[in-house]
């Protein structure tokens, strides 16, 4: 079932009215059979693989706990990660089992390249789920929580069916309080119109701005032989946009629907495109997969003998101060490598959403000294510099999103190619990209309505709580909210991607 | 060691990982007041603050901590 569907909205309101009517202490089984039916909408292997990873990690997590001895504790735990992300790449990055799965097709008279196997079996939102899973088995083993006892409540967490498609992630200490909180939740109308507006927000942004965007995208990235020149950058930037509006209105509707239900999820976005750095940048995109790589792959490997070690002898070569930023940039490169191959286990997103950003990073650090210096002189304080700043780091994450939306590194290799090549901006080039002026104009208010509601919720220093325009509307008169939730439900229905071919279901994020 | 050591100690090894003499940290200290102290120095002062107390944080310890407050206390809870 997609997030984007009547259904969906169908499924959540249904949810909704059952769990209310339901007496506090029993929410929580209507929450798991309405998850559990959710999963097995996705198709009976999504719901088998989440089954098998809730099961592996419940019992990785018993036997990781305080109370076991300590060999124990590190076998069952390295058993539950390794299994459970050896799954995960096996399956989901169309490794061993692909194999496997070509062989089985030939048995059934299909060619072996066809992968039409594991096109079925393929399982939903597994690089989230598996990710998540793990981190609670290494939560017990590092005593961040204790080990559930009951498998019940374990697997709601496992399941629960509004991030279960495509996060954001949430560590058990922090969810597990917030479903317990389900028996107090109390219905009211404020409730029901900041969840709509909230989710009607995210089908705008999917299928008015990202569907709509898709088009040129698609023009640009299919035939780049066409569109050389400027048009490489236009085509990236088109893709920037419409990877952000796809998968931050995935995360409104998400969102919206946990709200309803009174589950505060934790926000994955944080007006990234406006970014100065590209730390920052991570630091505002995705935030919560950005932690769970901190907490549990970036900051456990700093702390092993061996890059102590590295550290040790690097400050003997290089000095103290530079010294000890070996470790740190050995680590980051394997984060990065880790972050790229997770988002899709081909070398594109390896080179395009992994090492190039850390290529980025480095460089960053490394003139840090100089920059700073460049700072003072150009008055960075002062707004041009600040705006020269956001551009330039939307720049750079678009070279990388070059290969992240090109068919291969060849490709994208040959789309930098035709960078340098002539190109032509006439009016039948430009009509060529697949949208009318109509289009063009809606795209373009949409657009800006988007860049408008970034720019409020903005804050420079991230410690700061972000402005929420849903709360702003809130505290307006009644009238004012719910006249903004039916323009954007007009607005969805009218100027909505509903064409020929359209997927509704194609969530960028949720093929991942 | 009692509270106000642990804090002259501390405050030794923040002086010394960010390089900064003039560094000078109390209860409620945090990452914003001191300059470089982000999430890529963070695990550096970690592993310094280790080995400076012969101790070991366990994993659950190395994030959410709000202040340096809180830091000193994880550390004497290791001192025994």
């Amino acid at each position: 079932m997609s997030l984007v569907s009547a259904a969906f909205l169908a499924f959540v309101a249904f949810t909704a009215i059952v769990y209310y009517l339901t007496p506090g202490g029993a929410r929580r089984w209507i929450l798991l059979l309405a998850s559990l039916a959710f999963c097995a909408s996705c198709g009976f292997y999504s719901l088998a693989f989440v089954l098998l990873a809730a099961v592996t990690t419940f019992i990785g997590g018993l036997l990781s706990g305080p109370s076991k001895s300590r060999g124990l504790r590190n076998a069952a735990c390295v058993i539950t990660v390794v299994l459970n992300l050896g799954i995960l790449c096996s399956v989901r990055y169309y490794g061993l089992i692909g194999h496997f799965a070509d062989n089985l097709n030939k048995v059934f008279g299909a060619s072996a390249n066809t992968r039409t196997f594991m096109l079925y079996v393929l399982p939903v939102g597994m690089a989230f789920y598996t990710l998540q899973l793990i981190g609670y088995t290494l939560d017990c083993r590092w005593e961040r929580t204790q080990p559930e006892k009951n498998f019940f409540r374990y697997l709601l967490f496992a399941t629960y069916f509004p991030y279960f498609t495509s996060g954001p992630m949430n560590s058990y200490a922090d969810l597990s309080v917030k479903l317990d909180g389900s028996k107090d939740a109390k219905f009211s109308f404020d409730r029901l119109r900041d969840s709509a507006i909230r989710i009607a927000w995210g089908f705008f942004k999917k299928l008015v701005i990202a569907d709509r965007i898709a088009v040129v995208v698609n023009a640009i990235y299919g035939d780049h032989q066409t569109y050389g020149g400027l048009y490489v950058f236009i085509g990236a930037a088109c893709f920037a946009i419409q990877l952000y509006a796809d998968f931050s209105g995935c995360m409104d509707v998400v969102l919206g629907a946990s709200h309803l239900l009174g589950i505060e999820m934790p926000e994955n976005f944080n007006s990234p495109f406006l970014a100065h750095t590209i730390r920052e940048y991570w630091q505002r995109w995705h935030i919560t997969l950005g932690g769970w790589l901190r907490d549990y792959l970036f900051y456990p490997m700093l702390r092993t003998s061996v890059f102590v070690k590295i550290g040790d002898g690097a400050k003997k070569l290089f000095g103290k101060k530079k010294g000890k930023k070996v470790p740190t940039y050995l680590g980051l490169i394997i984060l990065w490598a880790a972050v790229g191959y997770w988002h899709g286990g081909l070398m594109k997103y390896v080179i395009g959403t992994g090492i190039l950003h850390c290529f980025y990073i480095i460089l960053g650090e490394l003139f840090e000294p100089v920059s700073v210096k460049l700072r003072k002189a150009l008055h960075s304080e002062k707004l041009p510099y600040k705006i020269f700043q956001t551009a330039r780091t939307f720049f750079l994450i678009c070279l990388g999103h070059i290969f992240f939306r090109a068919n291969n590194v060849p490709d994208a290799v040959m789309m930098y190619k035709s960078i340098f090549q002539p190109f032509s901006m006439s009016k039948e080039t430009l009509a060529s990209l697949g949208l009318d002026s109509g289009n063009l104009i809606v795209l373009l208010v949409s657009f800006a309505l988007l860049v408008a509601v970034d720019i409020y919720k903005y804050r420079e220093k991230q410690e700061e709580e972000p402005r929420l325009v849903l709360k702003s509307i809130a505290s307006k008169p009644v009238i004012v909210s719910w006249a903004a939730f039916m323009i954007l439900a007009i607005a969805v229905l009218i100027f909505g991607m509903y064409g020929l071919g359209y997927d509704s279901g194609a969530f960028i994020y949720a093929r991942i | 060691m009692t509270r106000e050591e642990v804090f002259a100690k501390l405050n030794e090894i923040f002086q010394d990982v960010f390089d900064d003499e003039d560094i000078n940290v109390n209860e409620n200290t945090t990452a914003a007041d001191v300059d470089g102290w982000d999430s890529l120095e963070h695990i550096n002062l970690l592993v310094a603050i280790e080995r400076g107390f012969g101790i070991r944080f366990t994993m659950g310890e190395t994030t959410g901590l709000k202040n340096v407050g809180e830091m000193v206390d994880k550390i004497m809870a290791h001192l025994g």
